[in-house]
């Protein structure tokens, strides 16, 4: 074939030119001439180290160095050229003091902010990655690039828990694989695109009922549902096998069968009590202000014990995010309240259950935050370094991977891409990242097109 | 000479891909009397058996929600059922391709294709893009040849027919999410207009040359250059009284403003130093010390420093909630929520916005980006397109893009019929002959009946482009008449040969797309409101959601029962904007074009039929409709009429029945048949 070679060769060189292309180890294109496809529910390429991940995406973009990236403040007032310039002119802004204090924790004594000291207490479970970057500076961008592998929009790109979804299939025939809890800040992380809205995540929430649609009519019992279920089965009958045959009616059988099993299963999943109340307190559930997150954050232990693949948690996902905090960074501090507690109980609660190796929780934000002031004393978005964390699925805890420089501007040690983080997720599903590909009416379509790969070295 | 143009250009590209591309190959007319006998070739040659005719009943549903995208009331059924001519589904036919409906359910089709949304990533919603949709629906209930429809959308502020420029937001909606607006509407042209009329993509060749198909970095930019003169142009669409009274009414704006804003001041200027002050800490001390020097005793230079530093000690309201008391607090906030309520929907003139060729860029270069980067200026390029004739000439001609349209519509393109009635066809059938209707290129697949669609390209250009000529060619045939149900016969013969009834030995039943479930629930209910045109209207959800733009209701239509074509849909910066109804079944958000919908079948859409809150108000409806008749039998047959058609079968009857004499309510009965499979799939 002509075109693959002349592609492969623009592709190379797109690779050496320039200092837009990043210097990434892996380009589809470049590697695979024919790529493989994932057949739906095909299973894995390789022996699972991890069943669930837990998903935590903090919306908005979350400070590192007002969080897990210390500096000091010697670099206090130094103008700075900044990310978005004004119209093509560069534009400067001053290096803002920054009044967090620093804590040393655990036997490997990595800081952690005074926001975070719960999570400060599980650091040894927990290998921060200091040196992750993405392109985009916009929220609606960045977020489906930390989602979706892909910056721009040519596609409807799928979620990464669409992805593992499709590639692995269900574990619990009672329960969605991909589930979703907390609002959205943008619609790619819970589409399904490309692969179908059966792909998409189930929205749940962690209340009496924990899907909307779940909740019966006003006026409307369930004896009395059950009731209307069993008439209507037999209103379908004629209908049902007439057309047995064709696909959308077959599956339409089975979504009525999955309906009713999901709405047998929701009473039990969403009953918190018989947790005890020392779990519960682990959690913060009760707490003024943790006892949201601290609910979605026991029902996502809860869902990964019954075998849901990915559960993702976006946190402050209201407009453009509530962590984006452009106007004063102490605007964290609340919202790190919210979620200190509940991260670190989950993590403490999977450890004690023997849950901690095969569940991976992910700590995420779609960007960081300038070291300089955008106004007042807020902080700007920073694609150019940030930092997220792993916690068990089997990373090394305690650890420190990567470093921004001096003023936690850009990644300067070990500069990883968001799709490595990615990559590292499937690897530990037993997924190979370079085989996510699927056809779409012909076209061949890749999740990640650019990655180093696997962040080895924080594998255990 | 087009004829000699295109054989030039078409020849090495056939050449180059190793294999002749069916799409690139002349449109050869078979020697045949139509769509029957050419399925009936295609049957004979795989040995499949075909279905026997639909019911009277199943083909007037089927025509219904497929011409107009709304069952057939029960009248309509009686009628048809009376009418024992041979000419009465022709009627039927004729009857639905006049009526305002049938542009509006077809128009949904296209919008697919155009990639409409009512707001956007950075796209103002206040823009009158409704306009486009209304031009779509009326230009296919007036038959607009489809020639004269794709010039629209391609040059229609250049046409004579005014009203051709509502046509243009086709490419003007790709200009608001770009960082360079003008630049937005050549990329989107380049990529929109070639999968949408073309069936070709581009979008990889954006960055380096496309991988599968013939199509170079160069020609995508060859491309763009037809569209560099063009700029977003905001068109007004306000009376000379609106204009002439404009500026009072914004005048007022701002001085309603000013006087909030006046309240507030008087509340927080006390606190302003204090605050200040504070701020001065997040300085270096030299620096802070300048500020607190009088601004007189400033130098030049600090005063330089003072002004660069400004921006971390200027204040915002909310940080005066920090230190006021909490009466001071609820007193300011009351004041600055009226502020917030007035800001929300700022007046404006009604205008829309079309592209116009603009002076300052119709004499500037255009260039390849490389990697698709604007930084990255490369190669100067001359206007072009894919496949464009070696001896290409722009002399004389006014505007480019007439180049351009004169090799797209000429009857010697192969792609421009093809790619059309393939898409008709799909919107018929469920699929297109050639399944990726967006894509005729090498990573596309070939068309299940090559002669087929080479027979309808050259009926549809002999009919002149006539869509409605088109669709009626397609719907009097057998093989669109022919049941939808395999008998056991009939699969144990095609088990093996044709499975998926790719080959349609029989009629394919498939579930409706999210608008026809949606109208037929509300029409079920006798609640649907079917005015044709106007503004989008917002679902309740997106309502409850009170985002910023659905705020904005100034803009909106507030009836609520109107057909889904006119919820409004999107995404809007990072805000959701698709109702629940929509996503849940499978309509995008429009951000790029959808050749095909999805149409997955899920378990969260069965509950949402069963639980949601339209249904459930639409159950209560329908349940009162049926009060009307005046048995339980004729009540239970009424249903059934009003929500598919048909009459139920004595099975059915009698499990209805004995449901309400058990005291079941005729709401629940109601619940029942919109829960049905039946009602949500076109048979």
């Amino acid at each position: 074939m002509t075109y693959p070679a002349l592609g492969r060769r623009n592709f190379l060189r797109r690779l050496s030119g320039g200092a837009a292309a990043p210097a990434l180890g892996y380009l589809w294109a470049a590697e695979n001439g024919a790529a493989s496809f994932l057949k739906p529910g095909g299973g894995t390429h390789f022996p699972a180290r991890v069943k669930s991940v837990i998903f935590l995406f903090m919306c908005g973009g979350v400070s590192a160095m007002d969080t897990f990236d210390p500096k000091d403040n010697k670099h206090a007032g130094r103008m700075l050229e900044t990310v978005n310039s004004n119209n093509g002119r560069p534009q400067l802004r001053p290096v803002l003091h920054c009044a967090r204090v620093w804590t040393r924790y655990g036997q490997s004594g990595i800081p952690v902010c005074e926001w975070y000291p719960h999570v400060g207490g599980v650091i040894d479970e927990i290998a921060v990655l200091r040196s992750m970057y993405c392109h985009e500076v916009g929220h609606f961008p960045a977020v489906g690039e930390m989602t979706t592998a892909h910056r721009n929009r040519t596609f409807e790109y799928p979620a990464i828990g669409s992805w593992i979804s499709y590639a692995l299939g269900s574990a619990n025939r009672d329960l969605p694989t991909f589930v979703n809890m907390g609002r959205p800040s943008a619609p790619p992380q819970i589409s399904g695109g490309y692969l179908g809205a059966q792909e998409s995540a189930t929205p749940f929430m962690a209340g009496e009922a924990p899907l909307e649609n779940l909740k019966l009519p006003p006026g409307v019992t369930r004896a009395e549902r059950d009731r209307h279920v069993e008439t209507l089965h037999q209103l379908n009958r004629q209908f049902h096998e007439d057309h047995a045959f064709d696909r959308e009616v077959a599956a339409r059988i089975r979504s009525y069968e999955l309906a009713g099993r999901l709405q047998l299963a929701a009473p039990e999943l969403v009953d918190f009590s018989r947790e005890p109340e020392h779990v519960r307190k682990l959690y913060g559930i009760g707490g003024a202000e943790t006892d949201d997150f601290g609910r979605q954050l026991l029902l996502a232990r809860r869902l990964a014990e019954r075998g849901v693949r990915f559960i993702q948690l976006c946190h402050g996902g209201i407009g453009n995010g509530k962590w984006d905090s452009h106007d004063d960074v102490a605007d964290h501090a609340p919202l790190c309240r919210q979620t200190d507690q509940p991260i670190a109980g989950l993590i403490r609660d999977l450890k004690q259950r023997g849950m901690l190796d095969s569940t991976m929780v992910v700590w995420a934000t779609e960007f960081g935050r300038t070291p300089y002031s955008q106004n007042t004393v807020g902080r700007d978005h920073n694609p150019h370094g940030f930092t997220c964390w792993i916690a068990g699925g089997g990373v090394k805890g305690g650890m420190v991977y990567g470093a921004t420089d001096d003023i936690g501007y850009k990644a300067v040690e070990n500069r990883r891409y968001v799709t490595d983080l990615q990559a590292t997720i499937l690897e530990q599903m037993g997924l190979d990242y370079k085989k996510m590909n699927v056809q779409v009416n012909g076209r061949p379509l890749h999740m990640i097109e650019e990655s180093q790969g696997p962040i080895d070295a924080i594998l255990a | 000479m087009l004829k000699r143009v295109l054989a030039l250009a078409l020849t090495p590209l056939v050449l180059q891909a190793g294999q002749p591309l069916w799409s690139l190959k002349p449109v050869v007319r078979p020697d045949a009397a139509g769509i029957d006998e050419l399925a009936a070739r295609m049957h004979k040659a795989k040995g499949l058996a075909v279905a026997g005719a639909a019911s009277k009943t199943t083909l007037l549903r089927r025509v219904y929600l497929d011409l107009i995208g709304l069952p057939p009331a029960p009248a309509d059924v009686d009628a048809f059922l009376a009418d024992t001519s041979p000419g009465a589904y022709e009627k039927v036919v004729d009857r639905l391709l006049a009526s305002q409906q049938h542009g509006v359910r077809y128009a949904r089709h296209w919008l697919d294709v155009l990639g409409y949304a009512d707001v956007d990533n950075g796209m103002v919603d206040e823009a009158g893009i409704h306009h486009w949709r209304d031009w779509v629906i009326t230009a296919l209930n007036r038959d607009r040849p489809y020639d004269q429809f794709v010039r629209a959308h391609i040059a229609g502020d250049l046409s004579p027919q005014t009203e051709d420029f509502f046509a243009t937001a086709f490419l003007s909606r790709s200009a608001s999410g770009a960082e360079d607006k003008a630049e937005g509407i050549g990329f989107g042209a380049v990529e929109n207009v070639s999968s949408a009329f073309l069936a070709i993509t581009t979008a990889c060749a954006k960055c380096h040359d496309h991988m599968y198909d013939p199509i170079s970095q160069r020609d995508y930019y060859a491309m763009k250059a037809l569209f560099d003169p063009l700029a977003p142009d905001k068109r007004l669409l306000a009376s000379a009284d609106q204009i002439m009274a404009f500026p009072d009414v914004m005048a007022k704006w701002n001085a309603d403003q000013q006087a909030i804003q006046a309240r507030m001041d008087v509340i927080s200027q006390p606190y302003y130093k204090a605050l200040t002050e504070d701020r001065l800490r997040y300085l270096p001390p030299d620096v802070a010390a300048l500020f607190r020097k009088p601004e007189a005793e400033r130098t030049e230079a600090e005063k330089k420093t003072v002004k660069d530093y400004d921006t971390v000690v200027s204040l915002d309201a909310r940080k005066y909630r920090d230190v006021m008391t909490p009466l001071e607090i609820e007193k300011y906030e009351g004041i600055r929520k009226g502020l917030t309520e007035l800001r929300r929907d700022p007046p404006a003139l009604p205008a829309f916005w079309s592209v116009r060729v603009s002076a300052d860029r119709v004499g500037r270069k255009s260039y390849l980006y490389q990697g698709g980067e604007r930084s990255r200026k490369g190669d100067e390029v001359t206007p072009g397109f894919p496949f464009a004739p070696a001896d290409l000439k722009f002399d004389g001609a006014s505007d480019r893009r007439q180049v351009f349209l004169g090799w797209l519509t000429a009857p010697e393109n192969p792609l421009f019929a093809r790619v059309a009635v393939n898409r008709i066809w799909q919107w018929h059938f469920g699929e297109g002959l050639a399944a990726s209707p967006s894509d005729f290129g090498n990573s596309g697949q070939p068309p299940s009946n090559a002669e087929l669609l080479d027979w309808l390209a050259s009926e549809f250009a002999a009919r002149k482009y006539s869509m409605k000529a088109l669709h009626k060619l397609i719907l009097m045939s057998e093989l669109y008449q022919r049941g939808s149900v395999a008998t056991p016969a009939l699969r144990a013969a095609n088990a093996q040969i044709d499975p998926d009834n790719r080959y349609l030995w029989k009629f394919p039943v498939r579930r409706l797309e999210a608008e026809a479930i949606r109208d037929s629930v509300l029409a079920a209910a006798g609640t649907l409101d079917d005015a044709v045109g106007g503004r989008s209207f917002r679902a309740e959800d997106i309502l409850e959601r009170r985002v910023m733009s659905a705020a904005r209701t100034g803009h909106y239509d507030t009836r609520v029962n109107r057909r889904a074509i006119y919820m409004g849909r999107g995404a809007d910066g990072s805000m959701n904007m698709m109702p629940a109804y929509l996503a849940t079944f499978d309509a995008e958000e429009g951000h790029t074009p959808c050749a095909r919908r999805q149409r997955t079948v899920t378990a969260p859409q069965v509950l949402f039929m069963m639980n949601n809150p339209l249904t459930h108000e639409a159950s209560r409806k329908l349940g009162e409709r049926l009060q009307a008749a005046p048995t339980p039998a004729a009540q239970v047959a009424l249903g059934y009429q009003l929500t598919l058609g048909r009459n139920p079968s004595p099975a059915e009857r009698d499990h209805a029945l004995s449901f309400l004499a058990s005291g079941g309510a005729l709401d629940r009965f109601a619940w029942m048949l919109l829960n049905l499979s039946e009602f949500v799939f076109l048979p």
